[in-house]
């Protein structure tokens, strides 16, 4: 039995010469909720695509339970892709029952795994319901119902919350950790740093198609080092590299920089810090039209990174 | 069985999307209205058509009179002197030629139709006689009667691809359905000492108008090719759903699973092949209504059934081979159309086209619905049987499945491969 479910070795993506994916290696161990965190165009998508087979790699190789890409069972991956991938005009128990057929679980099986999944992802009163009749939350809950029908050992949620609302969107949080409860291994791709720190055992940050860093999100968060963050925006954002500089100068925090017209400074004791740091502001000239003070997130270290934020 | 569990997903979201099922049984009546009225009045100008008669046959003697006759004379003679119903207009211009001018003459087009009468054409008709008088002095006799049952077959030969031979056939099938039918009435009559009827003739050859000959019309000959424009149609629509699967990423989801090529394509054939079936009847049914002479039986509907569905398979090839290609659902749709429609006046479904021969082969030979266009109107139009469009349907099965197989492979590479 391999140590890793997944692996992937060096492996790179060129589309007319823009390269998605650039010499990617990860091990994703079995059991584990492994989150892909990322601004959209990333190169998240592409990846998993090539992790399930739909996308050949131009260099490098997939190994799934030890097995290449041509060896692999099919039937060992449940994938639900961003985009709601399903048929107008079948009710919601017709589609997962296809997919079942699609997988080859067998007829008495097939219905009681329907009927559960439905009522887990709260569709049952819907199970007759053509999907083209379902709300967009209920659309996405079937999506996600049809990736997993066939119990796979690993499944793939590509940009699972995309569009939900906040109701379907515990519900589907809720039901990811059930999966891996049940000790599949879940790989997750998001850009909502949230999501990727609730639910992920280990991270790994991707831009421009190149892994930045992985480990989990508690040590990505120490890595960048304690303290609280404070945000500090300005009436007038020309004058921010002069309060940059006055308050390093002052050397009373970890780390300032400008990211997106905001200042965004780390301190230890960042409130009773404030009044210092606003002394600085105002030596300086400048008027402040915005200050918040939060802890630190994953995007925080996306942005000691990166020197940008996640885009949206 | 995942080929059956698709077909099923197949027919349930083609008969829920009531818009789409709409459009693909109702788009190809119109067409057969439009050409209904169009072409239903042509043809019925009550012109003669140019029959060459080939005529073989050897005279016998009537054993109770020692008269010698040649009924084959006697047929030609009939056909040189039938006349269009309630007119004046002959039904043929007759030439009296041999096999090889006949067939030159076909060739050319210089004649519609060539009717060849065989060496023993007398002796079943005698044959016939003697059985009638037989069968209607005793009846019980019939059983155990030691004539011998001589039969001829009168060959009607022609370009299947001219409408003049198409208009010419039907008429000369009802013409001799007719003089068969009269030389038995008139044996029966001539026995039974009917008033009126002479007992030692046995043919009476008094010309008489040949029913329904009047309303033949050229969409006797176009409503066969727009069956099969409907199931050539069926390409685009076939090649819009596949594509459609692949745009909205279902396809990719059964990709992931443990389905094959092959579920994918035969669960697909069996769905549209309904549509096929679902056609070929509401199209005949239309054809009929709107003035179409079909001439077969039940059993045509049924042949016509089959072979509309090999050209429909067919069709589904082409499309699966035009989803191979095409990114979008409007691609497909174009291209779809692009392809489907030209094809239609290739095989002949609208107008006969000219023969062009490449390497000895009629140019569109190489096209599974010339045959199916070619079985139908020999099943519909001329009131042909199934040994007499058993080569087409051959024909046609073989081309159906190398496009098939064609439709297959690229399919399989381009759409169910992982992405290159």
């Amino acid at each position: 039995m391999a140590d890793y479910i997944i692996e992937t070795q060096n492996i790179t993506r060129e589309f007319d010469g823009f390269k998605a994916v650039d010499g990617l290696s990860l091990q994703i161990k079995k059991g584990e909720v492994f989150g892909f965190l990322g601004p959209n165009g990333a190169g998240k998508t592409t990846s998993i695509n090539m992790m399930v087979g739909l996308l050949k790699p131009t260099s490098g190789r997939v190994i799934i339970d030890g097995q290449g890409m041509e060896k692999f069972d099919k039937a060992a991956i449940g994938v639900c892709p961003q985009e709601i991938v399903l048929w107008d005009n079948l009710t919601c128990a017709e589609s997962l029952n296809l997919i079942g057929d699609m997988y080859e679980v067998p007829k008495d099986i097939l219905k009681q795994r329907v009927d559960q999944l439905l009522e887990d992802l709260f569709l049952t009163d819907k199970a007759n319901t053509l999907v083209k009749n379902l709300s967009g939350g209920m659309k996405r809950r079937l999506n996600l119902a049809m990736a997993v029908v066939h119990q796979p050992g690993i499944v793939v949620l590509d940009e699972p919350s995309e569009g939900l609302d906040p109701q379907s969107r515990q519900v589907l949080w809720k039901y990811i950790l059930s999966l891996r409860d049940e000790g599949k291994t879940v790989i997750l791709t998001t850009h909502l740093m949230d999501e990727a720190d609730r639910l992920s055992d280990r991270v790994a940050i991707i831009d421009h198609g190149k892994l930045l860093k992985l480990d989990t999100p508690v040590n990505l968060k120490k890595e960048i080092g304690g303290g609280d963050i404070v945000e500090i925006t300005l009436s007038d954002d020309s004058m921010n590299q002069k309060v940059i500089k006055k308050i390093e100068e002052t050397g009373n925090v970890l780390s300032v920089l400008e990211v997106e017209g905001i200042i965004n400074l780390r301190a230890l004791n960042a409130v009773g810090k404030l009044p210092q740091i606003i002394g600085d502001i105002e030596e300086t000239g400048a008027r402040m039209a915005d200050l918040s003070v939060r802890q630190n997130t994953l995007e925080d270290v996306f942005i000691d990174l990166t020197g940008t934020r996640l885009r949206e | 069985m995942k080929f059956l569990s698709l077909a099923i997903k197949d027919l349930k979201e083609l008969v829920r999307d009531r818009k789409g099922l709409f459009f693909i049984l109702v788009f190809p009546i119109f067409f057969m209205l439009v050409f209904g009225f169009a072409f239903g009045g042509m043809g019925q100008n009550n012109t003669p058509y140019k029959l060459a008669i080939v005529n073989y046959d050897e005279a016998v003697t009537i054993p109770m009179t020692g008269e010698s006759i040649n009924f084959g004379n006697n047929l030609t003679q009939l056909l040189e002197e039938a006349k269009y119903e309630n007119s004046d207009v002959n039904l043929f211009n007759v030439t009296k030629i041999s096999e090889s001018e006949a067939d030159a003459l076909l060739k050319t087009r210089d004649i519609d139709a060539a009717l060849i009468i065989p060496d023993n054409f007398s002796q079943s008709v005698l044959a016939l006689i003697d059985h009638t008088i037989v069968t209607t002095t005793n009846p019980l006799a019939a059983s155990q009667s030691t004539s011998p049952n001589i039969t001829s077959t009168l060959i009607i030969r022609g370009d299947t691809g001219f409408i003049n031979f198409g208009v010419s056939q039907g008429i000369l099938v009802g013409v001799l359905a007719q003089y068969q039918d009269e030389i038995v009435i008139q044996t029966q009559n001539a026995v039974r000492g009917t008033p009126g009827a002479q007992p030692n003739v046995f043919l009476n050859s008094k010309v008489e108008p040949i029913e329904g000959t009047q309303n033949f019309t050229n969409f006797d000959f176009i409503a066969p090719g727009m069956i099969v424009f409907a199931i050539l149609l069926l390409a685009t629509t076939v090649a819009a759903n596949f594509t459609r699967e692949v745009e909205s990423g279902t396809l990719a989801r059964l990709k992931l699973s443990k389905m094959k090529g092959f579920d994918l394509m035969f669960g697909g054939l069996i769905p549209w092949s309904l549509v096929v079936v679902v056609q070929v009847i509401i199209l005949l049914v239309v054809a009929v209504a709107i003035g179409f002479h079909w001439q077969g039986g039940l059993n045509s509907i049924l042949l016509a059934i089959l072979v509309g569905v090999i050209g429909g398979i067919a069709s589904i090839a082409l499309g699966m081979i035009i989803a191979a290609f095409v990114t979008s659902v409007s691609q497909a749709t174009n291209l779809g159309t692009l392809i489907t429609v030209p094809a239609s006046f290739l095989v002949g479904a609208f107008f006969p086209l000219p023969d062009v021969e490449i390497l000895g082969v009629p140019f569109n030979a190489f096209l599974p619905w010339t045959h199916t266009l070619k079985a139908l109107r020999a099943l519909l139009t001329y009131g042909e049987g199934w040994n007499d469009i058993s080569y087409s349907v051959a024909v046609s099965v073989v081309l159906t499945v190398i496009l098939f197989a064609i439709g297959v492979i690229l399919f399989s590479k381009n759409r169910l491969k992982a992405e290159n």
